[in-house]
């Protein structure tokens, strides 16, 4: 009885724990609860899928975004443009 | 119909990423991107009453952003003599091999792929646009820069359950964006 308790896991926690895995953020113990689960459960297996196939798209993207040093020099140039203009 | 007005002091954070973006895949450099970005940014503020308000402000954005990169190239090959292929036949150590062989190896990334992943780059940024800002901050935080948990919690003063839930938002809210065209 006590170790169903311990492997027991709902929906909600379910979805937490498939993005911490996405991002290598689950534990050993909660990535076995979530195994368990997803056994159980076919709309969060769906989720999972989904989940990985977006992390996959994610990667494929290779995406970059400009730091917030870089923002802030957009700024200041902008700025100092306009003041450059009146 | 002038339905779209423009808001410069917003460009910075809504579309900075996005036409980054766009310009580093085409251009392969950072500092080089970051240059063209923001030249694409000032350039907007001159012609900010050329706008007619038909397209989006990210639309016309890009339009520039487009001339300026056109422009980089235009430069870069006029300092280049005239884009010539040089080819030493005699380099070290590669003597007797055929010219066959030197051609660059597609087998793995195809131009297709590359076309493919840029499409797909950009219709992530565009679905996150979607997100109001501090859940897309958040998530490309985490997802695009890789930062870890603890640090991102402490900059915006947040509990990690707090994180997951914008995360679990995020993500799902993605996913129904990219439904249709890449799942």
């Amino acid at each position: 009885m006590k170790s169903r308790s311990i492997l027991r896991m709902d929906c909600s926690e379910a979805a937490e724990m498939c993005n911490k895995a996405e991002y290598k953020e689950a534990g050993f113990l909660e990535k076995l609860k979530l195994k368990f689960h997803l056994f159980a459960c076919k709309k969060c297996k769906k989720y999972k899928q989904r989940n990985s196939r977006l992390s996959t798209l994610l990667q494929k993207a290779s995406l970059h975004t400009c730091t917030n040093q870089e923002k802030e020099n957009f700024r200041k140039q902008m700025e100092e443009n306009s003041k450059k203009d009146t | 119909m002038a339905t779209n007005h423009l808001d410069p002091e917003k460009w910075v954070d809504r579309y900075a990423d996005y036409l980054f973006n766009y310009t580093i895949v085409r251009v392969n450099d950072r500092e080089v991107a970051n240059d063209i970005v923001s030249e694409t940014f000032l350039a907007g503020l001159t012609a900010i009453k050329n706008f007619k308000g038909e397209a989006s402000e990210r639309t016309w954005l890009v339009s520039i952003l487009k001339r300026k990169i056109v422009d980089h190239y235009r430069r870069i090959n006029s300092n280049k003599g005239k884009a010539e292929v040089k080819i030493e036949y005699q380099a070290e150590g590669t003597e007797g091999e055929w010219l066959e062989e030197r051609v660059a190896d597609l087998s793995d990334k195809t131009a297709e792929d590359t076309m493919e992943n840029r499409e797909l780059g950009i219709a992530i940024l565009e679905c996150l646009e979607q997100l109001n800002e501090k859940q897309a901050t958040i998530f490309k935080m985490k997802t695009i820069e890789g930062i870890d948990t603890e640090t991102i919690c402490n900059e915006f003063n947040i509990t990690p359950s707090n994180l997951w839930v914008i995360i679990h938002r995020a993500r799902t809210a993605l996913a129904e964006c990219l439904q249709k065209n890449w799942f």
